[in-house]
């Protein structure tokens, strides 16, 4: 049935389960090599180590290995697995959404293709959480597109107005609206519509995967890497913002617009 | 034309519609809300109604306050030390209504958490100077802004242009048209009053920095002159649009000089060490008679004298900071002063390494404005106060214009200076009762606008968005077109122009008749060139029009600058062909009337009277 | 000493957009993240600074006059009802100051139609709202009439 069957089982009518395979270390060689690539060209590493350098030597008190260990334990914790950061609760759900829909999604991509390529008696629970994870893409994504993103919702642009940054949304909520649509599909039994999806389900893939240097991807992981760079330089004295008068609590000041 | 016939449009009817949320429109809104409970009243605000106008950052004092409670000082005087300051012409009925009504503003901002520094000893405000009481005000926008949010319905990020008339009555304003700065869409404001409390004009003159550092006028650069050309274009009666300020301020960050001269004594010296300011005297009187020994000296004056050891090469001018904080406190207070206002001028101690405890600080004299609510005192010419107001002085309601139901405060309103912030709030709120009056007396019959004129007001007001994008394609890149000129391109001409004919830096002050007619040719041209403005987008189409603003009330004050045939404030502008003061022939108010169908200016004379002894 | 946003911090919320006076501060079409378009029409008035919830705005000072390598950041607390200052100095002297801003809490302004509504005597006097009791004096000032031929 659809939803609870490997959604990529009709891909191999006219795909090898081994090309599947191929296409997805290409496009983690993809992620790896733009993040690499994009790092070079900005020299980016080469000014994240010099802000450390510095932090280190504006640092007022040394940190211990398990002070610092404790604030990277806070950092994954908050920033990381709950997207703390976000004083916006709606940016926050939306993001964390996107964020866990689209690991989801990864993840049980990764097993259906490599763990059970042409196997009709997958476990129903992969392909479900497969759907539920391209959902939770769908719901974080298309709200987020519409409503949420900062240029349409503070600075009047139309919703349908794209710029460079909506390289990354745009891409991946292509990629997986044809991965559900292609699954749904594949019921209707025409090859000729399974191939065209499923041929769009990919295109937009590559074009997620591999536009990393250009796109918003690779922010995934450089903002825990600053997230915990902050909390080094607020904890080590090095920070040049003030201390705070209440200790720190409320963290995220009220608007009043 | 289609390209337009997406655009949305949005009508707002109101009683009382306000133009402008700074402390001027956040009075009007509190006072009007008060007296008119049932009553529609809107505020359409520029930027964003908690930190727009003048007040963005904060201050460090409140710098118009009686303190009758305690006996420290009476309308009458407060009257004498403005008439004094303005070297005789002032609008003293306004200044009297000022100053009886401002206490009991400034109770009210206490009341609603405004930190007002108290004197240790007496109980008391602690007094900066003799009108001046110390705040920690780096939250006075937000606190008035929460006032005026429970008060009217505030709409922001709308640019008003245009003020609309009443189709049915000659001379009667009807409300207002405007854009939307983030959605672009054309807003028509149908209003029975309508209370001008916007912004005065900073960047009509050359300001000393030309680079990023033009960021860093002294007023602020969002001050766009609004509060004059809604009023000229609608033939409003105009005075003293030549009496524009210069101030005496730290050097490029352009910080407050008062704390430091009034509260911490400091004393100013030139590069010698010499104390310049007294040995001036007998040259001020040879300039302006007895007015050289008014007490306090009149601001313009003080300028003068630095104007003159500067030009003598004796400078750089230095306020001795070192030798007036000597305790902790006075240390604490001297950097509260600058982060609470102008956090730029602790920027330029942090970058310039300079520790006020150990090094002086340069004093300059700044490019001109032109504003109502400081010390000078451009604006319309209005109603004053019904009870005590001179015959010729009152037409019926307290701070109308000449133009019917066309209301102002703050800036907008000529002959009373020295009002600041609480001066400003206080005229807001005077306006917002008279205009409550105002359509409470209309009855049935409320103004109209007219429509065909709101369709072309539509059309002229988004035509720099359709220039820019048509004329774009005839070069490759850049911002170099014939077919547009860029709001910026506009402004630095406007600027230049200003500067070097009517009397900026690079002329220290002085002008004449011949460059000030010369200064006119170059401004017609400049405004027939505004028709080919560009906008890029809605942000640049908010900087075209701030700019239109700005080039007719620099052609007003030039053309007041003409018409008065003297110079009754040297330190502010110099008349090279006329350079003394000369009463009593022009001991007058200059007054204008733009008859925008002709394209034509009336100037006269209105009488100063001496209310008070 | 125009604004400027840290690439690390800034999360693309848009209050800086809201607030800004000037109407400068505006979201980047490549990173989607705030950055001030305009410098030369940044009057350094620190809403924006303020406003931030991620302290992700900064300010240098203006290139015309101001030499490099100072800071001067801001905490505004409006839980405390406090804002903190510390500058640094381009010598290294670091300064830190903290001030009161508001001693009542945000929204608890009265609204000016939760007072009784003034009667018609009052809507004819000159008296504004609260007046006299307001002024802390028993009468509103006012002068006698006008005489020309003394003025």
């Amino acid at each position: 049935m659809v939803f609870t069957d490997n959604p990529f089982i009709p891909a191999t009518d006219f795909l090898p389960p081994s090309y599947l395979q191929a296409y997805i270390v290409l496009m983690v060689l993809a992620v790896v090599a733009g993040t690499v690539f994009d790092l070079h060209r900005k020299r980016s590493a080469e000014f994240f180590a010099r802000q450390q350098q510095r932090s280190r030597v504006a640092a007022v008190r040394q940190l211990s290995g398990a002070e610092m260990a404790a604030i990277a334990a806070r950092t994954l914790a908050n920033e990381v697995a709950t997207s703390g950061e976000f004083c916006n609760r709606s940016r926050r759900v939306s993001h964390l959404l996107m964020s866990y829909g689209f690991v989801l999604y990864l993840v049980t991509t990764l097993v259906l293709v490599f763990g059970y390529p042409a196997d009709p008696h997958t476990p129903a629970v992969l392909p479900v959480l497969w759907n539920v994870g391209i959902l939770m893409v769908l719901v974080g994504g298309y709200w987020f597109f519409f409503f949420l993103r900062v240029n349409v919702a503070h600075d009047g642009h139309s919703p349908w107005r794209l710029v460079r940054a909506d390289l990354f949304i745009v891409a991946l909520l292509a990629s997986v609206t044809f991965a559900l649509i292609f699954e749904v599909v594949t019921v209707a039994q025409n090859t000729l519509a399974n191939r065209v999806f499923f041929g769009l389900y990919i295109l937009f893939s590559t074009l997620l995967f591999g536009s990393v240097a250009w796109s918003k991807f690779a922010h995934m992981f450089y903002k825990p890497a600053v997230a915990l760079q902050r909390r080094l330089e607020e904890a080590n004295g090095s920070s040049d913002l003030p201390a705070s008068a209440t200790a720190g609590e409320g963290r995220c000041p009220p608007s009043p617009t | 034309m289609g390209f337009f016939s997406s655009r949305k449009i949005r009508f707002v009817d109101a009683d009382i519609l306000i133009v402008g949320g700074g402390f001027g429109g956040c009075g009007a809104a509190y006072e009007s809300r008060y007296w008119g409970r049932n009553l529609k009243i809107v505020v359409a605000e520029k930027a964003n109604i908690e930190r727009s106008g003048a007040v963005a950052h904060g201050l460090s004092a409140i710098n118009c306050y009686m303190g009758m409670r305690w006996g420290e000082n009476q309308p009458d005087d407060f009257v004498r030390y403005v008439r004094g300051d303005l070297m005789g012409l002032v609008r003293e009925d306004l200044v009297f209504d000022i100053a009886r009504h401002v206490d009991a503003t400034v109770h009210k901002f206490e009341e609603w958490g405004l930190p007002i520094m108290k004197n240790p000893e007496t109980g008391r405000y602690l007094r900066e100077g003799k009108w001046q009481v110390m705040i920690h005000g780096e939250s006075y926008k937000p606190i008035i802004a929460e006032a005026a949010r429970k008060s009217a319905e505030v709409i922001n990020r709308i640019m008003v242009t245009h003020l609309l008339m009443d189709r049915t009555r000659a001379n009667r304003v009807a409300g207002a048209v405007g854009f939307n700065v983030r959605d672009g869409a054309f807003y028509v404001f149908r209003a029975k009053a309508v209370i001008n409390a916007a912004g005065g004009a900073s960047h009509v003159f050359r300001p000393r920095s030309v680079g990023e550092g033009m960021g860093r006028t002294w007023y602020a650069p969002w001050s766009s002159a609004s509060a004059y050309a809604l009023l000229i274009q609608a033939g409003a009666k105009m005075i003293q649009m030549e009496n524009r300020i210069v101030l005496a301020r730290f050097k490029d960050g352009y910080g407050p000089v008062g704390a430091w001269f009034l509260l911490l004594k400091a004393f100013v010296t030139n590069a010698c060490g010499e104390h310049f300011e007294a040995s001036m005297l007998e040259e001020m009187k040879a300039l302006v008679g007895k007015y050289a020994e008014t007490a306090p000296l009149p601001t313009c004056l003080r300028n003068h004298a630095l104007l003159q050891e500067i030009k003598a090469g004796k400078g750089p001018i230095y306020m001795h900071t070192q030798d007036a904080i000597d305790t902790h406190e006075k240390e604490t207070i001297s950097w509260e002063d600058f982060l609470d206002m102008t956090v730029g001028q602790a920027v330029v101690w942090a970058s310039q390494n300079i520790d006020p405890k150990e090094t002086p600080s340069e004093l300059i004299t700044s490019e001109p404005y032109v504003m109502g609510s400081h010390a000078t005192c451009s604006g319309a010419w209005a109603s004053g106060p019904e009870d005590c107001a001179p015959a010729d002085y009152q037409w019926g309601y307290n701070r109308m214009t000449t133009v019917d139901g066309l209301f102002g405060a703050g800036d907008t309103i000529g002959g009373s200076a020295h009002k600041f912030s609480s001066g400003s709030f206080t005229e807001g709120r005077i306006a917002g009762k008279s205009a409550v009056k105002y359509v409470m007396d209309l009855a049935g019959s409320p103004p109209q606008v007219d429509e065909a004129e709101i369709n072309r007001l539509r059309d002229r007001i988004f035509q720099p968005l359709a220039t820019y994008a048509v004329n774009r394609n005839e070069i490759v890149a850049g911002s170099v077109a014939p077919g547009y000129l860029s709001p910026l391109q506009g402004l630095q001409r406007l600027e230049k122009i200003m500067d070097e004919y009517v009397g900026g830096v690079s002329m220290f002050y002085v002008t004449s008749g011949p460059m000030l007619n010369r200064g006119l040719e170059l401004l017609r041209m400049l405004a027939e060139d505004l028709e080919h403005l560009g906008a890029e987008d809605l942000h640049q189409l908010q900087r075209a029009w701030e700019l239109h603003h700005r080039v007719l009330t620099a052609e007003a004050v030039t053309r007041h600058t003409l018409f008065r045939e003297e110079t009754r404030w040297p330190g502010y502008y110099y008349r090279a062909d006329h350079p003394k003061l000369v009463d009593p022939d022009w001991h007058v108010f200059t007054a204008s009337r733009y008859d925008a169908a002709e394209n034509d200016w009336q100037m006269s004379r209105l009488p100063v009277h001496h209310i008070i002894a | 000493m125009p604004t400027f946003t840290y690439m690390t911090r800034c999360d693309g919320c848009g209050q800086c957009v809201d607030i800004c006076p000037s109407d400068i501060m505006h979201i980047d079409p490549v990173y989607r993240r705030s950055y001030n378009i305009e410098p030369n029409f940044c009057w350094e008035c620190y809403s924006c600074v303020k406003a931030c919830p991620q302290h992700a705005i900064d300010v240098r000072g203006y290139a015309d006059f101001a030499p490099l390598g100072h800071s001067v950041r801001v905490l505004r607390e409006e839980a405390a009802n406090t804002i903190s200052w510390k500058i640094r100095y381009r010598d290294g002297r670091v300064k830190a100051f903290t001030f009161p801003i508001r001693t009542t809490p945000w929204g608890s302004i009265k609204p000016p139609s939760a007072y009784e509504a003034p009667g018609a005597d009052a809507m004819d006097s000159p008296l504004l709202a609260h007046e006299p009791a307001a002024l802390m004096v028993a009468t509103l000032p006012s002068l006698p009439p006008f005489d020309p031929k003394r003025g």
